[in-house]
């Protein structure tokens, strides 16, 4: 529990908090808004256009070794290579080759062939897969009609074994559930208390509060109380979530999908510490942004002009949510990466996706800590001045005239 | 008898607009000090600079001989401001017990409850304030402004709005207020409250001081007149 040492930031807090968990609008918002946003979430996802698009894509400088004991190919194609599936494996783990498939000799039962690669993220879309597709579209049509070739390449599957950079088996799916249930927790935290983050300031100056409770309480403190408030307020969030998730996986816990996916969490305890702390300044540089929003503004209406693009900005990252999954990533997403209001949303869903180093990991958390430290001084600084102005008026250094 | 509040050479500019070009006095510990104008005259605006609300283009705004913080004042102020205003969706008791608290005083709740009675509010303690009259939400913010027994009493046109009967209940409270100690600077429109309680007084006319004194001195300065004809004198058609 946060020990409050001071007072007044106590009585704040407290005040806040009761004042908000009062609301029916509050319990509302949690069950009714995470609801919908998930059914949005999960739709746009589907439709994605760029999807599709995607699934038949491969890095085509990626070298390729194939051992076909099915004799499907020939054997003077380029990519065949004589040995058995442990050669192949070694030839990953050497790095020798990037992408090695074994088609096994009992392939017209099977229908399966062997993928081994090296990889730290996950490969939701199966890009590196499609090569052995690929190839044998190419290779077959040349002495077979197509029907035969139809017959043959579309319809086996890849068994994906991807391995990590020391030739482990990789767990990538299982290291990316744990950041992603912060990602879905930060979400739906700017999705449910933005809008309440800045009318919890904007309230007092809206209802003429302003000059009598700040010859009662620095501004300092105000402030503080009330971004202690909506930290309480958004762990009961959490718990509103997670104590109902816990209950039914617990119900679940036989069913073969949860026990598949319990069984491949992995904990890695560096991985955790960093998403925790990503998370935490995450949440106190949306907390500083929109009280800053708050503190500068009038009213709310004055202040919703500004608070729009900010949650847009935050969430901008979703919308090219495939191009995180890449390993190699574009400028867009290196630059969506560091910038202000994306960076929370792109580090958790490169961290998530295996697709970031520690080093730009740290670097990324570093200055999203800066930014939130800066977003609350500048609330706290800017409040006490603009209490009682009824026009929007920025900080002393951000506007010409004061 | 020591200075609670000093003002010297207080000039306020907005933008090209100057309110107050050039304002000195000063408030000493225990007067009732009267601070006079005409609507738009800059007592306001004086006294938001003097609690730091505004920054000021030049001059010293002082309390305690000091800016004022209020973390780091020596003495308690209360202040009844122009623009009115609560938690609308709280109750009157829970309102009066966090501004306690916020004030430190000791058992807010018995304070509040005590202080409803007196003001003929105690059967509204568990009412919202929303759904209280305009002078009965009055009488709650001045409570709040007086909880903690305030060195120095700063209130914007406190009787604005009250019957005979509850000015005649400020002003009681006033006055106790004054006999602990407390130093009132009051603005008002209402002259006969200015006569009756306070100790000095300074009219404010386009930015500075246009009389200042004892309410004697301010009344000889003008051949005799009483403050209401003298208020007219100064602010001829202005005043409303």
């Amino acid at each position: 529990m946060i020990k409050l040492r001071n007072k007044a930031t106590a009585t704040v807090t407290k005040f806040e908090f009761i004042r908000q968990i009062k609301k029916p609008s509050f319990w509302a918002s949690i069950i009714l808004i995470p609801v919908l946003m998930c059914g949005i979430g999960v739709f746009s996802f589907f439709i994605s256009s760029d999807t599709a698009s995607k699934i038949d894509q491969y890095n085509e400088d990626s070298t390729i070794a194939v051992i076909d004991k099915a004799k499907l190919l020939p054997e003077q194609a380029p990519f065949i290579v004589n040995g058995d599936l442990n050669d192949g494996i070694t030839m990953v783990k050497d790095q020798t080759v990037d992408l090695f498939f074994y088609i096994p000799s009992n392939f017209s039962e099977s229908k399966e062939i062997e993928f081994y690669h090296v990889s730290e993220g996950i490969d939701i879309f199966g890009s590196e897969s499609n090569a052995i597709r690929v190839i044998l579209n190419q290779y077959l049509s040349q002495n077979l009609d197509e029907a035969t070739v139809m017959a043959i390449t579309g319809n086996f599957s890849v068994a994906d074994n991807p391995l990590t950079n020391t030739g482990e088996p990789s767990n990538a799916l299982g290291r990316t559930i744990i950041p992603l249930v912060f990602l879905i927790i930060f979400f739906l935290f700017v999705c449910l208390f933005g809008n309440r983050l800045l009318m919890t300031v904007v309230e007092e100056k809206e209802n003429r509060i302003s000059e009598m409770i700040l010859t009662s309480v620095s501004a300092k403190h105000l402030i503080i109380g009330k971004i202690f408030a909506m930290c309480l307020l958004g762990v009961i969030q959490i718990l509103a979530f997670v104590i109902p998730a816990i209950i039914l996986i617990f119900i679940f816990r036989d069913n073969a999908i949860i026990s598949q996916i319990l069984s491949i969490i992995e904990l890695d305890p560096m991985d955790l510490i960093l998403s925790i702390i990503l998370f935490g300044f995450s949440i106190l540089f949306i907390i500083g942004t929109c009280t800053f929003i708050g503190a500068i503004s009038p009213t709310a209406r004055d202040a919703s002009q500004f608070i729009a693009p900010v949650i847009v900005g935050t969430m901008f990252p979703l919308y090219f949510v495939q191009s995180f999954f890449v390993q190699d990533p574009s400028i867009m997403v290196e630059i969506l990466t560091y910038f202000p209001f994306s960076a929370p949303m792109a580090l958790m869903l490169r961290s998530a996706f295996g697709t970031l180093t520690t080093i730009q990991l740290i670097i990324g958390i570093g200055e999203i800590a800066l930014l939130s430290f800066l977003t609350v001084h500048l609330t706290v600084h800017t409040f006490i001045k603009n209490a009682i102005n009824f026009n929007i008026v920025f900080p002393a250094f951000l506007s010409r005239k004061q | 008898m020591k200075n609670i509040v000093e003002i010297k050479h207080f000039r306020m500019d907005f933008s090209s607009k100057t309110v107050i070009r050039d304002l000195s006095f000063d408030v000493k510990a225990g007067e009732i000090f009267g601070f006079l104008g005409s609507n738009g005259s800059g007592k306001t605006t004086t006294l938001r600079a003097l609690l730091g609300f505004y920054t000021p283009t030049s001059g010293e705004l002082l309390i305690d001989g000091k800016p004022y913080d209020p973390e780091h004042s020596n003495i308690t102020v209360g202040y009844l401001p122009e623009e009115r205003g609560l938690y609308r969706k709280e109750t009157v008791l829970d309102t009066l017990v966090y501004f306690g608290k916020l004030k430190g005083i000791n058992d807010p709740v018995r304070w509040s409850t005590k202080y409803l009675s007196r003001v003929g509010l105690l059967d509204k303690s568990k009412e919202k304030l929303e759904k209280l009259s305009g002078g009965q939400q009055q009488k709650v913010q001045l409570g709040v402004t007086i909880m903690n027994n305030p060195k120095l009493l700063i209130l914007d046109e406190p009787t604005k709005g009250f019957d005979p009967v509850n000015r005649r209940l400020l002003m009681d409270i006033i006055d106790e207020l004054h006999q602990k100690g407390t130093a009132v600077i009051l603005i008002t429109h209402y002259m006969d409250e200015v006569e009756k309680l306070c100790d000095r007084a300074i009219l404010l006319k386009d930015g500075v001081a246009h009389a200042y004194g004892t309410i004697p001195e301010i009344r000889r300065q003008f051949k005799g007149k009483t403050l209401d004809q003298i208020f007219v004198q100064v602010y001829g058609g202005k005043n409303d």
